[in-house]
């Protein structure tokens, strides 16, 4: 059922996941696609979310936002008190800027190699930080081997904030200790998008993609066909896994194995281990005292990819 | 288990059958020698990802034994390699081929089987009398008069000559709209012929018009009728009637997928990679070919996956689940893929629903009108006994 | 020709048998195509046919011991890899 609605209030804002923004050019969307926007939200009673570009927007924007309650998705160079959320796209950035904020820092795979141990810093002051890896799925074996250390060092920091008494929220590492069941994504099932072009989208990164994959648009309506498929009661392999952090990104699902329901062995390997440190972290944790004692524990699995037992599910 | 490996290695043929699911087919892909090699250089040395313990080394066109020249290279280097590599399947392979029949005679073909005897499976398609036949299987060039011109002549001389060389020769009939009135007199002049297991499916394409499903129910209780009276349930088989179809399925135990499609392999002129010869572009009218890899740069695993985690319930539509003769109705991943709403395997064409439901009313006639006969004769413990299996055959 | 069924194997023993039966139509088959020309590789076929032969013949004498099956002068044994299921062909 849907309950979210993202608007990308022009081409050029900012992206908050996996995907890329290939449009240079700036294009606002319409005010009159705006209104009806906001309206379709009010009207399927959805949460709306605007994602802002890196330019302020004229003040008759702003006011027809403001008719609806929403939260605001905004790139660093236009952070502000009405920011809900603050995407960094670099390692260049100010954490004293950043307190009890929620971060989403997107970052290639080789520069979170290299400077994740900056994020000490930044759990330590923000509210909540997302980590996406933006080349996720072109991890090699020997990548994912180093990002098993790189979590387990991260893991450190963040117990130690824990034993500090604070309580860092951080996608890769805690949320799996806190969640009881999948909490992905869920484009196209929970969420959809409206582009800057009067289209519906499932997610941003459909829109990108390419325009003609939209799934309706403001006149007629949603019509988004093979709809189930979205849901996790129609992914094999997700609807059995217990990665529950995992973000089942349906355009990396489709880009890699031509299905939306289907993720790609990167990706699950990559969940698995941050799942798996997970559960190291809370082990550790709980070694220390009580921690999260009406939460289970998290099993130990003898497998990377849920694939790999996939056939003895059937 | 064995591993179906095809060679697309012609996508030419004489005929142009109107049921024919190749809608790209053309005289200008042909494959190379170099492409075949390369194709089997990597599949020969990716042995720890080919562990199944058989391999049929499957070729098919277009019209296949247009090729007999590359095949027959083709072979011969598998046979080489496979030795030469001490690989598994040396000990467990066949060289399997549908044909059309027509170059079967010919010096070259039949040297060719005289050479691979214990290694070849070949099917020949005739579709039934001279009538039904000629209805869909016509050659491309039509006859002077501008009339079609039927195949049956050419293929029909070629049958006694291949059931000496394969004495339990299976041919394979597909049933479309038009030919539902045939179906009675074309598998009893088949057995005429000496064909001992005839095996038919529907076209899974939606090409059925209304009234159709009562046509067929109707074929299909005649020949139930002319099959039990006339004892050719005994040596004969025809893979419309089986027990096992026409039951409610569980959704947990009974949850497999039908097709095989992402268990096989197809390559193609191009050395493109496919789950199944259906992905391949000739194959397709809506959807752009799903390829899997390439000779050069191997198979890209992902996209294997959502073939082989596949199952029943995730593709059907609710009428499918709730089903109370769901057993043996058939589906092919490639023709799903095709008329899906979108790119996906993941949504099942029901466009022959009706025709499995009449079938499966004509199946239960056929079950009772036979066991209430060997009843009363009091041979149904040996009938039981001695039954001869016919193993489902949908593509 | 007379054709009796006088016994069976066990499936392992059938199994073996035929992954040797296949492997020596494969020898045969491959002898149709190799040359001398190719010394190596026909070295390594001619060894292995003689290998396959004396296993084949092996598995026979076995089972032939520990099933004692009825014989005939100039008769000959079939197995049926359906069935297990062992003929004895005599005239």
């Amino acid at each position: 059922m849907l309950q979210y609605l993202v608007i990308l209030l022009d081409d050029t804002s900012t992206s908050y996941c996996h995907y890329g923004v290939n449009k240079k050019e700036r294009r606002l969307i319409s005010l009159d696609h705006l209104r009806q926007g906001i309206r379709f939200g009010m009207v399927e009673n959805l949460m709306i979310q605007f994602v802002y570009p890196d330019y302020a927007l004229p003040q008759e924007y702003l006011d027809v936002i403001d008719t609806i309650d929403h939260s605001n998705i905004k790139p660093m160079a236009v952070l502000d008190n009405d920011t809900d959320i603050v995407v960094l796209n670099s390692w260049d950035y100010d954490a004293s800027k950043l307190k009890d904020a929620v971060v989403v820092l997107r970052t290639g795979w080789k520069q979170l190699n290299e400077n994740h141990g900056m994020l000490k810093d930044l759990l330590a002051v923000v509210q909540r930080l997302n980590v996406v890896i933006t080349d996720v799925e072109r991890m090699t074996d020997s990548d994912r081997e180093q990002y098993k250390t790189v979590l387990a060092s991260l893991g450190k920091e963040v117990e130690q904030l824990y034993v500090d008494g604070k309580s860092p929220q951080f996608n890769l590492l805690t949320d799996r200790m806190m969640l009881t069941a999948m909490n992905n994504c869920n484009a196209g099932d929970t969420t959809i998008t409206l582009a800057p072009n009067g289209k519906f989208y499932t997610c941003p990164a459909f829109y990108y993609e390419e325009e003609s994959n939209s799934v309706g648009d403001l006149d007629s309506g949603l019509d988004i066909k093979n709809k189930q498929l979205y849901r996790l009661d129609h992914a094999p392999i997700c609807r059995k896994c217990d990665a529950w952090q995992c973000r089942r990104c349906t355009w990396l699902n489709r880009k890699t194995t031509l299905e939306v329901n289907t993720p790609s062995h990167e990706q699950c390997v990559a969940a698995h281990l941050e799942r798996n440190a997970s559960r190291d972290l809370m082990l550790s944790l709980r070694s220390k005292g009580t921690f999260l004692p009406d939460k289970e524990e998290i099993k130990e699995l003898t497998y990377l990819d849920p694939f790999e037992i996939a056939t003895q599910w059937k | 288990m064995a591993k179906n490996i095809t060679f697309i290695v012609t996508k030419d043929c004489q005929l142009a059958c109107k049921y024919c699911y190749l809608v790209g087919k053309n005289e200008k892909e042909q494959m190379s020698w170099e492409t075949a090699k390369a194709a089997i250089d990597y599949i020969l040395s990716h042995e720890d990802e080919f562990r199944e313990e058989s391999v049929i080394w499957d070729f098919i066109g277009g019209e296949p034994f247009m090729e007999i020249d590359l095949i027959d290279k083709i072979c011969d280097y598998l046979k080489t390699e496979m030795f030469r590599r001490n690989h598994h399947w040396f000990n467990s392979y066949r060289f399997s081929f549908s044909t059309n029949g027509i170059n079967y005679h010919t010096p070259k073909v039949q040297e060719f089987i005289k050479k691979n005897i214990s290694h070849l499976s070949i099917g020949i398609t005739i579709d039934g009398t001279e009538r039904k036949h000629d209805l869909n299987r016509i050659y491309k060039q039509s006859n002077p008069d501008g009339s079609e011109h039927g195949s049956y002549r050419d293929v029909v001389r070629n049958i006694p000559l291949w059931l000496e060389q394969f004495p339990g020769g299976a041919t394979k009939v597909t049933i479309s709209s038009p030919d539902i009135p045939y179906i009675k007199e074309s598998v009893l002049h088949l057995y005429s012929l000496g064909i001992h297991e005839v095996n038919i499916n529907c076209v899974f394409e939606d090409v059925w018009q209304e009234g159709d499903d009562k046509l067929f129910e109707d074929q299909l209780m005649q020949l139930a009728d002319a099959i039990i009276d006339g004892g050719y349930y005994t040596d004969y088989a025809c893979s419309f009637y089986s027990e096992n179809i026409g039951k409610p399925l569980d959704p947990e135990l009974e949850n497999q997928n039908w097709c095989g499609a992402g268990k096989m392999l197809a390559v193609d002129a191009a050395g493109m990679f496919y789950p199944c010869t259906r992905f391949a572009g000739y194959s397709l009218r809506e959807k752009k070919p799903l390829i899997i890899g390439n000779v050069r740069d191997g198979i890209d695993k992902n996209k294997l996956r959502p073939f082989l985690t596949l199952d029943r319930m995730t593709q059907s539509p609710d009428k499918c689940k709730t089903c109370e003769v769901a057993s043996g109705c058939a589906w092919c991943q490639g023709e799903n893929y095709d008329a899906a709403a979108t790119s996906t395997v993941y949504q099942r064409a029901t466009a022959i629903c009706l025709m499995h439901k009449a079938r499966v009313r004509a199946n239960n006639y056929y079950w009772n009108k036979l066991y209430r006969k060997l009843e009363l004769e009091g041979q149904r413990e040996q009938y039981e006994k001695n039954k001869r299996e016919v193993k489902p055959v949908d593509c | 020709m007379t054709r009796k069924l006088v016994g069976q194997v066990t499936p392992e023993e059938k199994n073996e048998i035929q992954a040797l039966f296949e492997r020596r139509n494969g020898l045969n088959e491959l002898a149709k195509v190799l040359t001398a020309d190719n010394a190596e590789l026909y070295e390594k076929l001619v060894a292995d046919m003689g290998e396959t032969g004396t296993k084949f013949q092996n598995w026979w004498d076995r089972m032939a011991q520990k099933y004692n099956w009825e014989s005939s002068p100039n008769g000959n044994w079939e197995i049926n890899f359906d069935t297990c299921e062992i003929f004895l062909n005599a005239e």
